[in-house]
């Protein structure tokens, strides 16, 4: 009983006739950093919720420190030494970081009637001390880079002495420095003798911080690991249960140039950029978070006005540039921020498609239902959406299905230029290598196609070119051979080669 | 008893069958209303009263047809209200100075459609906060009213024009129809146009639109121009039937509107609303104040039932929405 921090035995929890837990065991150890990994839709998150205190599970135990704890809301939780830190972080950005600290749970003079704000200011300048002594505890939250909110949301943690203390995918928006920042951190936190639960898809940061691995499958825990003992690979396919095929890469690259970038430029952020693709090619631009890859993209695609320079789609310069200029021109973005900038959720499937090509379909003002309905069922179709179903509300749907719906949107409206930014963010490994197959599919197509992508694998795997940002600039291009990950990082990463 | 059936069968299917699942919520409860008014008064369900809740619900289904749009698409209009006035004195006068009725009437509309293009460009090329601008509006398009006619009524509206909305079409009064029709363009407009998707998607995730390329600040000025001419098309109905404009017509129009669409399925954070449950919602507040007042109840005491009643429709709307 004594080895371990927390037992979580034979939970259970269904949602409606779905199940969405059946009998998950998960026990964490004392002072060691335990990887939760599975699919979207595996059940991370529903058992997280419920060592949260967020969702109660049907049936099961939860034992902290050989203690049985009944889990009935958050604050059983927080009471047990429980705390979590979640992907998107949650505070509120107008007040300053010591009281973010303290929300929910004030230090008060006078028998609550007060807050003591000085008491307060204290405590955060001694925790935040030993995590990041840069932080001002007076400062509006808001001002701190994301890497530093997520230290005063550990600090959140040490301040409730949790003795378990949670992470889901802890890196999302992090670049690499921030995130060996993190990985310090961690080891810290656990020679104290905190126990950590790290949820990530991103296998290299798994193997650098965790020590072993609970992995989970359709709602089941299908293996406990020691990471030693393991490789990416091994891991993967427990996760998905099968073996995912390498597909070597195979380039459509023709000579005919489509998309022709000029000097694009905004202000001081994003530095005079010029690239062409070709039909059938696929571009991959590489680089760290904040280098300016997205923004660049926004600015091809009309989304934010470019102080500079002219992008031109088969020859024609797009006049007078903004998203509708662009979207006639033939370029379509695949926004990163699906949820964001992407889907409107209670919106059917076809609608969501139909959106910027709603022109095409109508007759006389009024939509053409059935015309629509073909396109979509045709379009999607194509695109592998299933289950084939375009009358869904598309915020129903899989990340992966969205994808595939945003993808169909450009299609369906004849786009010659695709964007791609972070294609496959949030999606399962499975889904993964579907939109990869789509993206080759376009090329094949002959459509000119650009992907940002953080992550070096994807990048390897789609790009028949590469060009590298750093700073709003692009500061190389790689062909051919010379795509290797240690090139890109080389040029993406200024500080390590001083470093070294 | 309506929340068990539509939780359990909102389960699975499209969005199209949720739709009408919510409307079908909402006439269940003007079914209720009706019912229960007819057994206790003997006069309200005949067919003079139902079509004198019919008329006397007809301005506020206006209004609140051309508030749902704005809804729908994520922005408010507190302004309606004096939007009809202005329009109202303005239009009156025309008439009075012996402008041609149809010119008239199309110059009135045409102020409420300004009123809109005032706030809606505000709102869209500005990027104010719509209830801020429209809580401007309010004030000034009021004040403008109460400037121009001195806080007189405008009097001596020609019988020409007071005989087109006090007359009927097949026994059926003229103010029925004309929120009828309207009823009818705006369902056409919310289902089957490109414009009506693009308020769905608008107030549903204004960024994604930008991104997917809607118009959406043409989208928002759109709303706001019809929710002014309607606002307008209201007050034409109002003056027809007292024969003057006075210019502090449409006190708190605005809330009444809202109210309508809220309890026809409306959500206040956009993307989501209904035109035939915001017309039932205005039909189902019209009954319930018919029928208290044949019961001879004070008046305070309806505007407790209003109150009432926005709340527990609210309340269902959230216990049906389903985990």
């Amino acid at each position: 009983m004594e080895q371990y921090r927390l037992m979580m035995r034979g939970i259970t929890k269904t949602y409606g006739s779905a199940a969405a837990l059946q009998e998950v065991d998960f026990m964490v150890r004392p002072g060691e950093v335990h990887a939760l990994i599975g699919e979207n839709g595996a059940g991370k998150s529903t058992l997280l919720n419920i060592l949260s205190g967020v969702r109660p599970a049907d049936s099961g135990e939860i034992h902290v420190n050989g203690q049985r704890v009944q889990m009935k809301n958050p604050l059983s939780a927080r009471h047990a030494g429980i705390a979590m830190i979640h992907q998107e972080l949650q505070h509120v950005p107008e007040l300053s970081v010591a009281q973010n600290m303290f929300l929910g749970r004030p230090l008060t003079t006078m028998n609550g009637l007060f807050v003591d704000k000085r008491a307060q200011l204290a405590r955060a300048v001694h925790i935040l001390k030993q995590l990041d002594p840069s932080i001002n505890p007076a400062e509006p939250i808001k001002n701190l880079k994301v890497s530093q909110q997520q230290i005063v949301e550990i600090a959140r943690a040490l301040l409730d002495e949790a003795k378990i203390i949670a992470m889901d995918e802890p890196t999302s928006s992090l670049t690499p420095r921030e995130f060996e920042r993190l990985a310090e951190l961690i080891a810290d936190l656990k020679s104290t003798g905190v126990s950590l639960i790290y949820v990530s898809h991103k296998m290299n940061e798994i193997f650098q911080v965790c020590d072993r691995a609970t992995i989970m499958r359709d709602g089941r825990q299908v293996g406990v690991v020691n990471i030693c003992d393991e490789t990416e690979e091994s891991i993967v396919a427990k996760m998905v249960g099968r073996k995912i095929e390498k597909l070597e890469h195979h380039s459509w690259a023709t000579d005919r140039q489509v998309l022709q970038v000029e000097n694009v430029a905004r202000g001081n952020e994003i530095k005079p950029a010029s690239f062409t693709v070709c039909a059938g090619e696929v571009l991959g631009i590489a680089g760290l978070v904040g280098a300016g890859r997205t923004e660049l993209l926004k600015l091809i695609a009309g989304i934010d006005k470019r102080s500079a320079g002219e992008v031109r789609v088969n020859g024609k310069a797009v006049r007078n540039h903004n998203v509708s200029a662009a979207i006639r021109a033939g370029i379509g973005l695949v926004p990163e921020d699906r949820k964001k900038e992407g889907i409107i959720k209670a919106r059917a499937v076809k609608m969501n498609m139909a959106l910027p090509s709603m022109r095409n379909f109508t007759l006389g003002g009024v939509i053409r239902k059935a015309k629509l309905n073909h396109v979509a069922q045709e379009v999607m179709s194509d695109l592998k959406l299933r289950p084939l179903n375009i009358e869904k509300p598309i915020g129903t749907l899989s990340g992966g299905n969205q994808q595939k719906v945003i993808i169909g949107r450009w299609v369906a409206a004849d786009a010659e230029v695709f964007l791609f930014d972070e294609p496959t963010r949030g999606i399962d490994i499975g889904a993964k290598s579907e939109i990869y197959n789509l993206i080759e599919k376009l090329a094949q197509q002959g459509k000119a196609i650009v992907v940002v992508s953080s992550e070096m694998t994807e990048i390897l795997r789609v790009s028949d070119r590469v060009l590298v940002m750093r700073e709003g600039k692009i500061t190389r291009e790689l062909h051919g051979a010379e795509i290797t990950e240690e090139n890109i990082a080389s040029f993406a990463i200024k500080e390590i080669k001083e470093a070294v | 008893m309506m929340t068990q059936s539509s939780t359990q069968s909102t389960a699975v299917p499209s969005a199209l069958l949720k739709f009408n699942l919510r409307d079908a919520g909402t006439l269940i409860g003007l079914i209720i209303i009706v019912v229960t008014f007819s057994f206790l008064s003997p006069v309200f369900f005949t067919v003079p009263n139902l079509l004198n809740i019919l008329q006397q619900s007809s301005i506020n289904a206006l209004i609140a047809l051309g508030m749902t749009l704005v809804i729908i698409s994520g922005g408010i209009d507190l302004s309606v209200g004096p939007t009809a006035a202005l329009s109202a004195v303005l239009g009156a006068t025309m008439m009075v100075a012996g402008v041609p009725v149809q010119v008239a009437i199309m110059a009135t509309l045409g102020i409420g459609a300004l009123c809109g293009v005032f706030s809606g460009s505000l709102i869209a090329y500005a990027g104010l906060q719509p209830f801020i601008v429209t809580l401007g509006g309010l004030s000034l398009f009021r004040a403008i009213a109460l400037i121009y006619t001195g806080g007189n009524p405008v009097f001596g509206i020609p019988m020409e024009f007071r005989s087109i909305i006090n007359s009927a079409v097949f026994g059926v009064p003229t103010p029925i129809v004309i929120v009828a029709v309207i009823a009818l363009v705006l369902w056409v407009v919310m289902n089957k146009t490109p414009l009506g998707e693009y308020i769905l998607a608008v107030g549903g995730n204004e960024e994604a639109a930008r991104v997917a390329g809607v118009p959406v600040k043409r989208t928002k000025v759109t709303v706001y121009i019809i929710s002014g001419t309607l606002a307008s098309l209201a007050s034409l109905i109002l003056i027809g039937r007292l024969g003057a404009a006075e210019p502090t017509i449409g006190n708190l129009w605005e809330l009444d509107a809202i109210a309508a669409a809220a309890i026809g399925g409306a959500s206040l954070m956009g993307g989501k609303g209904s035109i035939i449950g915001t017309l039932i919602g205005a039909i189902i507040l019209g009954a319930l104040r018919n029928g208290l007042t044949l019961l001879n109840i004070q008046a305070f005491y309806q505007l407790l039932a209003t109150g009432l009643i926005i709340i527990i429709a609210m309340l269902i709307d959230r216990a049906t929405r389903g985990r």
